[in-house]
């Protein structure tokens, strides 16, 4: 995902990425990450529930408006299935 | 590739989903090529509210008229599929034998949050979701890795600038 992410930022497109394996993270350096320790398949979290996979898209979109420097990796806090979204 | 080895994949996918902790070391079985030049960096140009999110994922989505990914190849599939999101939801489906589909076959949102980022648009915290996704299936290896940076990445990074998208969202399977 990292290099295809960061072909299309060469190109001038800003980019955010959700990562589940953060050694992969440090590895290809995206140019903006952020990581979840959630298991393989559920990057946005569990089926039906919107409130969860809103949480991170609307993470995600932050990461994107505010991190400043390449290659920024940002560890949300959100524990699997541990943790009470609202609305 | 054998079907035993296909099934092998898939019950190490299970088991790595069931126990996050297991997936960094299944993770460890594949190596993620190590990028040393430097970090490329496009500022976001507009706010949130003015910009045109585009998604592109690697958990091995298609359209199901579209060629499934090659799961028979040891090194992946580096090609993509354009994805049109304004097709219905379920004409989507995943190929993808190395990570545990199952939740994300009952709810795509899990791993392409397109409702999710309709109501983003909806409220006015986007400005929108772009028409056309990317999809690829990730866990490129090998030979394959020279296409994916070379060819099909920049061939989707130049359609998106085409499609004039203020920004990407990346995710995995």
């Amino acid at each position: 995902m990292g290099l295809v992410q960061r072909e299309i930022e060469r190109l001038g497109i800003p980019t955010i990425g959700v990562s589940i394996v953060r050694s992969y993270s440090e590895q290809v350096r995206p140019p903006r990450t952020v990581f979840l320790r959630w298991p393989y398949g559920h990057p946005f979290g569990e089926p039906g529930n919107a409130a969860q996979q809103r949480a991170v898209v609307r993470a995600a979109l932050k990461a994107l408006a505010e991190i400043a420097e390449p290659g920024t990796i940002v560890d949300l806090p959100y524990r699997w299935r541990r943790e009470t979204y609202s609305e | 590739m054998s079907m035993v080895s296909r099934l092998k994949h898939r019950g190490l996918a299970a088991l790595a989903t069931a126990f996050p902790a297991l997936g960094e070391r299944f993770a460890a079985g594949y190596r993620a090529e190590r990028q040393d030049e430097g970090i490329p960096w496009a500022p976001l140009a507009k706010p949130l509210g003015a910009s045109t999110i585009a998604l592109v994922t690697t958990a091995g989505i298609h359209h199901r008229d579209q060629t499934p990914y090659d799961m028979h190849d040891h090194d992946g599939d580096p090609s993509f599929r354009e994805l049109d999101l304004a097709r219905p939801l379920d004409s989507l489906m995943i190929t993808h034998d190395y990570y545990d589909h199952t939740d994300a076959d009952s709810d795509l949102n899990v791993v392409l949050p397109v409702e999710r980022l309709r109501e983003l648009a909806t409220a006015g915290e986007i400005a929108g979701l772009a028409r056309l996704a990317y999809g690829f299936m990730g866990h490129i290896t090998g030979r394959h890795l020279e296409t994916l940076k070379r060819t099909t990445a920049p061939e989707v990074a130049a359609r998106l600038k085409k499609a004039r998208v203020d920004a990407a969202l990346l995710a995995p399977g």
